[in-house]
């Protein structure tokens, strides 16, 4: 028994070390005094300072974190109300269909998508900029969110709905103290993958990005051209800590939420 | 209910503070203005510091933006919806948007450093009289060797890649023009030829190179023969100047049977709204000083004459990166061959990277 558990935490370990190691690679030679990462000379904080001294690299990470927090907002709703609708639907064929029409979109290729919103966006004469990122962005995780939020309403018992209903409850009530609430989690669960998407995105942006406007991914792609620079090195793991903390201090606001509830139960 | 309400008011407010701190951001930047230069340009390929030196002098603040190939600068540039000013694309994509009417002339007067450049990097075949383009960078194809890795046998011409001694040790860049390019040149003939017996030739040549080749790769080839995975390389010059600098067991050698020889030319996209400032762009960036200061920054040849003479002598003076003009003499530009040639050598060059060993 003892060995068998053994086993399975150097498994763990391994896995872990795997995926964390190239961040940590990353990390370690944003420290370096040299400007490659074949050899490590010296310590320094030259890196960090020149990514805090660079106004531009600064306003292309504000740009994408507010991207990436509307985008997921707004496509949350969307997707939110579509997710309901989609279940509202009565019948099975045509809610199959509008799922398929769903998953489609999930699986299509970034390329294509970013592409054709670059002819569609020219073609309407929307500037590219601000306005088309954020719009693509919407448009590609409204479908991720619907996916997500759509068990939870499947899992949802119809005699809730009823049963609100019996005591008069208005279809707004419905929606907003009986559906909302029991869909919290799939909400949640949307509205995060959503904001990693949009953060990460490259090629749909790549397309959409112009007249000034632009994200990290498409940033980072074309200096790469020239061989990773140091500065990348710093950037990368300034916004991993920040991630970093950021999970860390959801986590133990829910502990204390979770704490809270528990709380009276105890006594 | 509660806490998503919360969640989703958080979210704007955060969002609104970032939209705040970007708009102050960007008006201390001056990008709100109306004096705006909009640059596009490879990433990387500029000195930070000669912008805001630019800025400060003329009182324009510039955008600038950044791509990393000539077709992707293309299609952004085709479809409209941007507004650049200025773009640096490679020779045969000059042509191409010359072809297709997507830049706009520019007017010699205004820019009077002109003078400066070089007069065998004027006049080329992709733009005569450099009515649409000005040289902004130049460099060559050619071999990057390991002298530790291939102990004596440093080649001096593409023929040495033939080498049986060799086996296993080339990596290429994946170009259907440069190693088509190559092949060609080995055998005497132009690296524009149309002629399809000595294309078959050509391909024919490649073939029997297989055994050699150990891989036939993209960008990472910098880092692949960095790390001395492989003997020799076959790349162009800005990215073995800058491997070079990293490993020094390298070198980098223009075959002596020629090669080609490659430009980045500003030119002025048909989208441009700030032509004026454009033109005082392009010419800020001829001033030798200026220039200089560029090409130390990046690390690629410069074509302005009156520059070279400011850089380091060991710089201005390595032959490898600035090769007189017997050497230069030798190389040539691609052409652009058409639509239905290029196929062709895609075609060819498919061929033998299907090849078997």
């Amino acid at each position: 028994m003892m060995k068998r558990l053994k086993l399975a935490n150097l498994y763990l370990i391994g896995v872990f070390i795997i995926l964390y190691a190239p961040i940590l690679y990353l990390a370690f030679y944003s420290f370096n005094s040299a400007d490659n990462m074949t050899n490590f000379d010296s310590f320094t904080w030259d890196w960090y300072k020149e990514v805090f001294q660079d106004s531009r690299l600064l306003i292309i990470v504000l740009n994408t974190l507010v991207i990436a927090l509307l985008s997921a907002a707004i496509s949350t709703i969307i997707g939110v109300l579509g997710a309901i609708g989609i279940q509202a639907v009565r019948k099975k064929r045509i809610e199959t269909s509008l799922l398929t029409l769903n998953s489609i979109l999930i699986v299509s290729p970034d390329v294509i998508i970013g592409a054709s919103f670059l002819i569609f966006f020219t073609m309407l004469g929307i500037k590219l900029g601000f306005t088309s990122v954020l719009l693509s962005h919407i448009a590609f995780s409204v479908p991720i969110v619907v996916i997500l939020v759509l068990p939870k309403l499947q899992e949802m018992s119809p005699t809730l709905v009823d049963a609100a209903r019996d005591l008069g409850a208005s279809r707004l009530d419905v929606l907003t103290k009986v559906i909302l609430p029991y869909i919290t989690p799939g909400i949640f669960a949307g509205f995060f993958t959503a904001l990693t998407y949009s953060l990460d995105d490259f090629a749909v942006t790549f397309f959409v990005t112009g007249n000034g406007f632009t994200t990290l991914s498409v940033e980072i792609y074309s200096l790469a051209r020239q061989g990773i620079s140091m500065k990348i090195n710093a950037l990368s793991t300034v916004i991993f800590l920040f991630t970093f903390l950021l999970v860390i201090g959801y986590y133990f606001l829910n502990q204390r939420s979770a704490m809270k509830l528990s709380r009276p139960e105890v006594k | 209910m509660k806490k998503l309400i919360q969640l989703f008011v958080a979210i704007f407010l955060i969002s609104g503070i970032i939209l705040f701190a970007l708009n102050r951001l960007n008006a201390t930047q001056g990008y709100s203005g109306k004096n705006v230069l909009n640059i596009y340009n490879w990433g990387d390929y500029i000195d930070p510091e000669l912008i805001d030196q630019f800025e400060k002098e003329s009182g324009i603040k510039v955008v600038y933006q950044t791509f990393d190939s000539n077709e992707a600068m293309l299609t952004k540039i085709e479809q409209g919806g941007t507004t650049y000013d200025i773009a640096v694309p490679s020779d045969y994509a000059i042509a191409k948007m010359i072809e297709e009417k997507l830049v706009l002339p520019i007017d010699q007067k205004k820019v009077p450093n002109l003078k400066n450049i070089d007069p065998r990097f004027l006049d080329l075949s992709f733009d005569p009289g450099n009515r649409y383009s000005i040289p902004y960078f130049w460099g060559t194809v050619g071999i990057v060797y390991n002298q530790k890795l291939i102990d004596g046998k440093e080649p001096t011409s593409w023929k040495d890649l033939w080498d049986p001694a060799l086996k296993n040790q080339i990596l290429l860049a994946d170009g259907a023009r440069e190693v088509m390019g190559m092949s060609l040149n080995s055998l005497g003939y132009s690296l524009n030829e149309t002629d399809e017996t000595k294309l078959q030739e050509a391909k024919a040549n490649l073939m029997e190179l297989t055994p050699n080749v150990k891989a036939i790769v993209g960008d990472e080839i910098k880092l692949l023969l960095a790390n001395e995975e492989a003997g020799i390389g076959v790349v162009w010059s800005g990215d073995a100047n800058e491997i070079m600098s990293e490993n020094e067991n390298l070198n980098y050698v223009i075959p002596k049977e020629g090669s080609n020889v490659w430009f980045d030319n500003i030119v002025i996209p048909k989208t441009a709204k700030n032509v004026k400032g454009a033109h005082e762009f392009i010419n800020f960036m001829l001033d030798p000083k200026n220039a200089a200061k560029n090409a130390d920054y990046v690390g690629y040849s410069t074509p302005n004459e009156a520059a070279l003479k400011l850089l380091d002598r060991d710089v201005r003076e390595d032959k490898r990166f600035y090769p007189d003009k017997q050497v230069t003499d030798t190389l040539e530009v691609y052409e652009n061959l058409g639509k239905e040639m290029l196929a062709h050598y895609n075609e060819l060059f498919l061929e033998f990277k299907m090849h078997k060993k």
